[in-house]
């Protein structure tokens, strides 16, 4: 018994002294996490099954085809992309050292590492709106592929361009709306608890996993070893 | 006072045995079904058969969380295998968990991982073992990026339990469209063969 009460957590001993279920019938947390922060995770969760169903339906709607255009030379698409990916990485980074330096009450380094994340966000942005630009000046459109592209793949499906800007874009929209959400917060750290960076963190982190699926999946399965075969 | 909160301890022990031995016998029988499957399925290594295994072995483990943690939290595998010593476990009061370090540490990881899968590009090879490792290793990203940045390893079990098992499976209920896909194919170039024959008559 000496063993077992080492290891309950002291907060709830506090509350539960009498009885070990207590913690789970009201007025208590019994996950231990804010009900903002567990609103949050429950939002992650659904939002991680709307991205994995446009997965899912990508991975099917190539699978059935007979052919699938694999048009991304190295330059520019992976290279962009591949940057994106580090430009996403290393803001999460900075994200954890905004909650780390948040954690520690030091509001202005906070505000400064968020101001890095976003600096991430936003060059993210623009190399993913330069990508998508140079592949609609290519002729790819949401049902349609460019006239080069069929040409080298005959039978290849009119549905890369739906699944490729469909799934990018809700992604992309997930950017935005993650830079707009750290801008809000950071320009009102001083009335905000910490708490609201680490869920505001929590966010940006799950944009960065969601393209952790995305980059693979939509870009280097569609590498291009030969482009000196496109005309 | 003490005899009522003793009285109503034991009403909750009772319930938590009745408890536990529901879902032990639901872990029990969804662990039966699931490796009852590898006598069922005719040939086990297709995707319907690793599919109902998969998903019979997710839900037997979901059953068996509770009475683990139930028995982890009354202390019964540190005593039985005297394991566990106070350090393992860091008091409450740390707020923030992890060094400057460490992120970086991780943060290095998931870069080398990204170069890795870009590297794999270039390597010449089928679509099958491709896709699988490249899953892998975002599915490692994945885990690191919800570990450590999003801190999910120093949270309480609880929140895990309650979160990721959920996802898993929703997320293996999705791959059920898959065969669906093969068969759609397959249509299609059975249809084109008869064509073919018929063209040739």
């Amino acid at each position: 018994m000496a063993t077992a009460e080492v290891h309950t957590d002291h907060l709830a001993q506090a509350h539960t002294d009498h009885l070990v279920s207590d913690e789970w019938s009201g007025g208590a947390l019994p996950y231990h996490v804010g009900h903002k922060k567990l609103g949050m995770w429950l939002f992650i969760v659904s939002d991680a099954l709307t991205f994995t169903a446009l997965l899912i339906a990508y991975s099917y709607a190539r699978y059935t085809s007979d052919q699938w255009a694999t048009p991304f030379a190295f330059s520019p698409s992976i290279l962009f992309s591949t940057t994106m990916t580090l430009c996403l990485l290393s803001s999460s980074f900075t994200m954890v050292m905004a909650v780390k330096a948040s954690a520690h009450r030091n509001k202005r380094s906070a505000r400064r590492w968020i101001g890095a994340t976003m600096f991430g966000g936003l060059l993210f942005l623009a190399l993913h709106l330069y990508e998508w630009n140079h592949l609609i000046g290519e002729g790819l459109r949401p049902f349609s592929l460019p006239a080069a592209w069929i040409e080298r793949w005959p039978q290849a499906s009119p549905l890369f361009g739906a699944t490729f800007f469909a799934i990018t874009g809700l992604h992309m929209f997930h950017v935005v709306t993650g830079v707009a959400y750290l801008g809000v917060i950071s320009a009102r750290i001083r009335k905000r608890t910490h708490e609201d960076v680490e869920i505001s963190g929590l966010y940006w982190h799950f944009v960065d996993l969601v393209w952790m699926f995305v980059f693979p999946l939509i870009y280097i399965m569609s590498f291009d070893p030969n482009p000196s075969l496109m005309k | 006072m003490s005899t009522r909160t003793e009285g109503l301890k034991g009403a909750m022990d009772k319930q938590e045995i009745v408890l536990n031995a529901i879902c032990l016998l639901f872990a029990a029988a969804f662990l039966f079904l699931s490796l009852s499957n590898l006598r069922w399925a005719g040939n086990f290594l297709s995707i319907d058969s690793l599919f109902m295994t998969i998903v019979f072995g997710l839900l037997a483990l979901i059953f068996l969380i509770n009475p683990v943690y139930w028995a982890w939290k009354r202390g019964l595998f540190e005593s039985a295998f005297g394991a566990g010593t106070e350090a393992d476990y860091p008091a409450e009061e740390v707020h923030f968990a992890g060094s400057t370090k460490l992120f970086f540490a991780v943060l290095t990881g998931l870069l080398a991982l990204t170069i890795v899968e870009v590297i794999l590009a270039y390597i010449q090879m089928s679509l099958k073992p491709m896709l699988a490792i490249l899953i892998g290793l975002s599915l490692i990203k994945a885990a690191m990026i919800l570990g450590y940045f999003m801190h999910l390893k120093y949270e309480r079990m609880s929140l895990v339990f309650t979160l990721i098992p959920a996802l898993v499976i929703c997320i293996c209920l999705m791959f059920i469209l898959f065969p669906d896909s093969n068969r759609n194919r397959n249509l299609r170039t059975e249809s084109l063969r008869a064509i073919k024959v018929e063209a040739e008559k």
